[in-house]
């Protein structure tokens, strides 16, 4: 009998996660990437505002498992009717399954000015050069405003953001800069953090700090000439260092038929099982999908497992479950923890939550592969969201 | 009214429905009605503070036993 196909598209978080799920004794499995490396992202933020000189990318050939096929392409269409896949040099991949992982594309040229500030001054979201070029900014720095903060709704890990913010901070006070500046954090959401019991929990940080917030601040327009942001809700705030998150679009993959798509491109796929609309085939995982829920690796790597198990004919569903680690500076962390049927919960930062998230950066790459499997389970089955919110929500 | 977009945001937590809300926001015009479904308990407070901030106009918060639905105009944009 014949091996059915295979083919995922994205060596990303989510990509990775399935593949090295799948049993290559009965699927012929391969990896499309326009890239030869894999980034960890989440250390960005630490190559940004604490100069960090860690590597963070491994090529993904080294990490899908023996079996499964790595090819370096570039998918242009996807014909979802003919189940037909086109890449750059005119090839084109057949499949029985295929899943979509692509990940976000940034969009600086969506907003006008934005362009030139990104190109300038980088940001902490998008890759490895554009932070090292954020760092670069920052050490430079010698007083002023700060305007930081995500110029549209729809950005990766939600925690990312105020914890950019609360890393700057410490760096400030750390060279001696905390009273010649002005940090101005600025977010299309009501306060500092969306979900509000965690901004509950974080809201206290963030005004002791001295870190003045600007909600329903979504960026409508940049004047570089003039340093000013303008938000689309009528504010504007005038900056001396801008770091401006760019919109998150979904991929430029040109899919067929393009119903399947939202007007950002983002893929509309069923919210537990991840198949995209009208499709049994088809899946699309991660940060690519229209979920609603946050675009982190954590919701990469679950939807993956689900996807995983459905395609090898197993009943797997997907609970909507996020785990965001949020770093709140000086050495301590917490994690926004919720699903589809339980709200974020309060859940109060400590050492040992920043030792865990110091500890993901290392364990990573045995995620990837699957090998740290048992420890995630144990996790998530301890800080299940209904629990955390008996234990912290009642107390308020 | 008509609604002209329905935002279908049930389920969403974090960062919640506001994310879709500001999203429509920015590709609506004067005129435009609104309608966001979502689950989060919070997007009643939130919508209110958003129109406020914004100059539109809430026209209904409804619950229905699966969702809340919210219908807003769109008077400045
Ligand atoms: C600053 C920052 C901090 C973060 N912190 C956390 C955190 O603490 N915890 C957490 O869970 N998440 C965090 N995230 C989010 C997390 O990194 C992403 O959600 C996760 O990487 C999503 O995985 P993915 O597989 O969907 O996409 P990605 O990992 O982005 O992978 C997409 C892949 O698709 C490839 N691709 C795209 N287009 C094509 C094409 N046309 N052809 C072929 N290949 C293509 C890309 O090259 C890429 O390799 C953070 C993100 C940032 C930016």
């Amino acid at each position: 009998m014949e091996m059915k196909k295979v083919l995922v598209i994205g060596g990303g978080g989510g990509g990775l996660i399935l593949a090295n799920h799948l049993d290559t004794n009965e699927f012929d499995v391969t990896v499309v990437d326009k890239n030869d490396l894999h980034y960890y992202q989440p250390w960005f933020l630490y190559i940004a505002f604490k100069g960090s000189k860690r590597k963070i990318s491994r090529p993904i050939g080294e990490l899908v498992k023996p079996g499964v096929k790595f090819v370096k392409d570039e998918i242009s269409t996807i014909n979802l009717d003919e189940r037909k896949v086109y890449g750059s040099r005119k090839t084109v991949y057949n499949y029985d399954y295929l899943a979509i992982s692509t990940g976000t594309t940034p969009d600086p040229d969506s907003i006008p000015g934005l362009r030139e500030v990104y190109d300038e001054y980088g940001d902490y979201h998008t890759n490895v050069w554009n932070a090292e070029k954020l760092w670069s900014n920052i050490s430079r720095f010698k007083g002023g405003t700060i305007a930081i903060g995500q110029s549209s709704p729809t950005c990766k890990c939600p925690p990312s953001l105020l914890e950019g913010a609360f890393l700057l901070e410490e760096h400030l006070r750390k060279v001696g800069l905390k009273d010649k500046t002005r940090i101005v954090f600025f977010t299309p959401f009501p306060r500092a953090y969306p979900a509000e019991p965690m901004n509950k929990v974080v809201e206290p940080m963030v005004k002791e700090r001295g870190i003045e917030v600007m909600p329903f601040f979504d960026v409508d327009a940049i004047d570089p000439k003039n340093k000013t942001i303008f938000s689309l809700e009528g504010d504007s705030v005038k900056y001396d260092l801008p770091i401006v998150v760019p919109p998150c679009k979904g991929t430029k993959i040109k899919i067929i038929p393009e119903t399947v798509q939202d007007e950002d491109r983002f893929i509309k796929a069923d919210k537990k099982y991840m198949k995209i609309q009208g499709y049994d085939d088809a899946f699309a995982i991660g940060d690519c999908n229209t979920l609603p829920t946050s675009k982190t690796g954590v919701t990469a790597h679950l939807e993956a497992m689900a996807v995983s198990e459905i395609i090898q004919g197993r009943y797997a569903e997907f609970n909507g479950r996020i785990n965001c680690p949020f770093d709140t500076a000086y050495g301590k962390a917490t994690f926004v923890i919720a699903d589809y049927n339980n709200p974020v919960a309060p859940y109060p930062p400590t050492r040992i939550k920043h030792m865990m998230k110091m500890t993901m950066a290392r364990i990573y790459w045995m995620t990837l592969k699957g090998t740290a499997d048992p420890i995630f389970e144990q996790f998530f089955k301890f800080t299940r969201p209904e629990k955390l919110n008996r234990k912290y929500a009642s107390v308020e | 009214m008509e609604a002209t977009k329905i935002i279908d945001s049930r389920g969403a937590a974090c960062p919640g429905p506001i994310t879709d809300l500001a999203k429509a926001y920015r590709n609506s015009k004067v005129g435009d009605v609104l309608e966001l479904w979502a689950t989060d308990k919070g997007v009643k407070a939130d919508t209110q503070a958003w129109a406020t901030k914004t100059g539109n106009e809430i026209l209904e918060v409804k619950e229905d036993p699966d969702k809340i639905v919210v219908r807003i105009k769109i008077n400045k944009r």
